[in-house]
């Protein structure tokens, strides 16, 4: 039964990568990406053996760790959830709970993270193979290691996926998690960089790392080291913790499975009083005023745009990150330019989470002109006011409110620009996105790396037009004129404006001739 | 047009706001030339013909994968053809389509509505998309809710609601701005009984006041109950059309369609799955 789920695996990937060119060219990159990745941790493994073994054993540690805790949160993260053996999807055959779980972690160990994760843990024993008893000791520890990555991603996916039964529940739970993450990361590698600043023996990074030994992320990877140095009392918790830890994820993944199987999530929704309209009893009623009102629920009702939003707060602490928290850096007095430069492009594959129901926005015969401005001014309510709170805030904390004018003028066109140019993109780009209601987190299948080239130009346009406002905040910035900060107030808002306007003119053309193909691209697409 | 839909039902089935505006010139409702799709080496829809009167109850049925939905999104205005043309009262959907679409109401197959807003909300986006003014569009939507029975639901997202309110709430936004034609893929797919003899009624009053409606179906005794007119589409071409009667030449119109569709076989299905 494994074997047969197994081989379907790979039977869709394979469809789907001789199906679309580009997909492949995709998971080539991520291939190569793999194989990187794992030459360096040969290269670092081989030189670390050569090392004392007392540095070589916590390196190993340290670096098991970061792999689970990578496991863990960088499907959340980065890539998305892989659902090509989604337990839904299991469920109608006749499998029991344990079956399945064991072909998705077959499926897990078989991918390409967990084909490098395997070889990866394999390069330990150029550490382990100048210890006899280290290298026995790994033959059982390794594989646990990399087990306890597998299930602990899939334990978590399930749990994330089941908690508290109800959809509005777990979608806030998973925001909030998304949001603990975003913030947590630069966070902990801030603090990091504190130790390793304060540190320059390294002794303390060692104790550190014998910390995280006895975590259960740790614990797998510390046990042979711990052998062969002759600490028999430590070796044995650790393992006993490792152990613990893969059953503890097993069971909680079971109890989970179990339950989500036998009831799907239920799906349950506020009700609202007949009569209340929402935003639609506010805007006028005109084709713009509809669907800027539709664009505006979404924004503040629809988790998949709420979770785009939580991108903005990243900004400033990103900037705080890079810039070793010093708080009264212009470079962290300008990061409202930067929260600017995200907010404005959020937009710009709009028409994406749609999915199939833009067929009703076309049944109207909407002009391209009056979507486009709905849809941006939709986004634009809910990213100005964002945009010039961080501003403000941020402005505060550095007590830089001289750098006002500038900041102001600079996000404002950045935003403004970015709306502009989501306005055109949005006209012939869709990408495939989770269904409403669906995860946010959700990895969908068919984005295609030529998808990412045209948002990564989306951004470089973005930043190129957006010049004349940017040049004169950064000098009024770094230069302390103060002249050219109005200058950087003045020229922000219009040019934005003006981008604006020529955006929706443009994209409305682009939209209204190329509509129907945009929703021919949706009826491609998983669960639009 | 000569034909009279039998069985009329009272027009007051209908409320008279979205009573469709009575129809004075001669042309047809709906006529598409030599229309054709092709997706990849597969040709969807080849050179399809069809003239639908003013007026008429026009059933379109064919086998799955006929190209039933294809032509209608063709003719809506939401798929574009490779060739032909397609017109709605004379106005060509993919020359004028803002026009067009003013003039058809459509409940499409297989796609999303907007479902995480409440069925009121929606008909009431709809109806603004059309531009109309805000008191007429509360007292539209707000029949239309009463008529569908779902006055109930009107405060609660359409992602909740069942398979069949989901098509009653959709064939309200596409009545929303009276169109004078509808298009209707698939309306009667998962709806309960009482709910389709109530939308069954609405519909009649709507072609006794000079609408027109056209339903894709796979029932065939429902088309020849409610139709006037039929068409039969298989692998993207026109096989007959023309009034019901004259289709089904006698016989019925289940056993005239499976003639001229043919693949009907008379196996008792394969000897492992009997029973006994």
């Amino acid at each position: 039964m494994v074997a047969t789920v197994l081989r379907i695996r790979f039977r869709v990937l394979g469809n789907t990568l001789t199906r679309s060119p580009m997909q492949l060219v995709g998971f080539i990159f991520g291939v190569l990406g793999a194989l990187w990745m794992l030459l360096l941790a040969g290269v670092g493994l081989f030189f670390i053996g050569t090392l004392d073994f007392d540095v070589a054993r916590a390196a190993v540690t340290a670096a098991g760790a970061v792999l689970t805790l990578g496991w863990v949160i960088g499907p959340v993260f980065a890539a998305g959830i892989d659902t090509t053996l989604d337990p839904a999807k299991l469920a109608p055959f006749p499998m029991t709970t344990r079956q399945m779980m064991v072909a998705i972690t077959a499926g897990g160990l078989t991918g390409v993270p967990g084909i490098a994760t395997s070889l990866g843990a394999l390069l330990t024993f150029l550490v382990w193979l100048r210890e006899p008893i280290a290298a026995i000791a790994a033959l059982v520890c390794v594989p646990l290691g990399v087990l306890i990555c597998v299930v602990a991603s899939r334990a978590v996916a399930a749990l994330a996926g089941g908690l508290g039964g109800g959809r509005r529940t777990r979608e806030l739970i998973g925001l909030i998690g998304f949001a603990v993450l975003i913030f947590a990361s630069p966070l902990l590698v801030g603090i990091l960089n504190g130790v390793r600043a304060a540190t320059d023996q390294g002794m303390q990074v060692q104790s550190i790392v014998d910390g995280v030994a006895w975590t259960p992320i740790g614990a797998a990877w510390a046990v042979p080291g711990d052998l062969a140095a002759g600490a028999w009392l430590p070796a044995v918790v650790r393992f006993v913790i490792a152990a613990a830890t893969l059953c503890v994820l097993w069971l909680l993944w079971n109890r989970s499975l179990a339950a989500s199987v036998v009831a799907p999530p239920a799906r349950s929704a506020a009700r609202r009083r007949s009569g209340s309209l929402g935003w639609f009893g506010v805007m006028p009623s005109s084709p713009v005023g509809a669907t800027w009102a539709r664009s505006l629920t979404s924004w503040t009702r629809d988790m998949r745009y709420i979770k785009q939003l939580l991108l903005i707060p990243f900004a400033p602490v990103l900037i705080l990150l890079y810039s070793q928290w010093n708080l009264s850096s212009p470079f962290f007095a300008l990061s409202g330019l930067l929260v600017g430069f995200f907010a404005g492009i959020l937009a710009y594959t709009d028409v994406s989470y749609d999915g199939t129901a833009f067929a009703t926005v076309m049944q109207t015969g909407i002009r391209g002109r009056d979507d486009r401005l709905g849809r941006m001014l939709g986004a634009a309510t809910v990213s100005v006011p964002l945009v010039v709170l961080a501003d403000l805030v941020t402005l505060g904390i550095a007590a830089r409110w001289d750098l006002l004018p500038a900041v102001l003028g600079g996000s404002l066109a950045l935003t403004l620009v970015g709306l502009g140019v989501s306005a055109v993109s949005s006209a012939f780009l869709v990408i495939p996105t989770p269904a409403p209601g669906d995860s946010p987190f959700k990895r969908v299948p068919g984005s295609t790396f030529a998808m990412f080239l045209t948002f990564f130009a989306c951004w470089v346009l973005v930043a190129a037009l957006s010049l004349p406002a940017v040049i004169p905040a950064l000098i009024a910035a770094f230069g302390g004129s103060a002249v050219a900060g109005w200058i950087a107030l003045a020229v922000g808002p219009v040019l934005g404006v003006a981008v604006f306007a020529i955006g929706i003119v443009v994209g409305g053309r682009r939209f209204d001739a190329g509509a129907p193909a945009l929703l021919a691209q949706l009826r491609t697409y998983q669960g639009a | 047009m000569t034909d009279i839909p039998r069985d009329v039902p009272p027009p007051s089935a209908l409320p008279d706001a979205v009573a469709p505006p009575t129809s004075t010139d001669s042309l047809p409702a709906m006529e598409l030339t030599g229309l054709m799709k092709r997706f990849g080496e597969k040709t969807a829809v080849a050179g399809l013909d069809l003239t639908v009167p003013a007026g008429s109850f026009y059933g379109l049925v064919g086998p799955n994968g006929a190209g039933k939905t294809t032509t209608l999104s063709m003719a809506t205005g939401l798929l574009r053809p490779d060739a032909g043309v397609a017109r709605i009262h004379g106005v060509d959907v993919w020359a004028q389509p803002v026009e067009a679409k003013k003039l058809i109401g459509n409940l499409a197959d297989g796609v999303r509505l907007f479902d995480r807003l409440t069925g009121e909300q929606l008909v009431t986006y709809t109806g603004m998309m059309f531009g109309l003014a805000r008191d007429e569009v509360a007292a539209r939507t707000a029949d239309l809710l009463r008529i569908m029975d779902l006055g109930e639901a009107a405060g609660t997202p359409v992602v909740d609601y069942s398979a069949g309110m989901t098509k009653k709430v959709a064939l309200a936004c596409a009545l929303v701005h009276a169109p004078r034609l509808l298009v209707l893929d698939e309306p009667f797919e998962s709806v309960d009984p009482v709910s389709a003899a109530n939308i069954e009624d609405i519909l009649r009053g709507y072609t006794a006041s000079g609408g027109t409606v056209i339903v894709s179906s796979h029932s065939m005794d429902l088309v020849q109950r409610m139709c006037d007119h039929v068409a039969v589409i298989a692998q993207g071409r026109l096989l007959a059309s023309g009034t019901v009667d004259e289709v089904r030449a006698g016989a019925t119109l289940q056993d005239r369609f499976v003639d001229l569709v043919g693949g009907r076989h008379h196996a008792e299905g394969p000897q492992w799955l009997r029973q006994s």
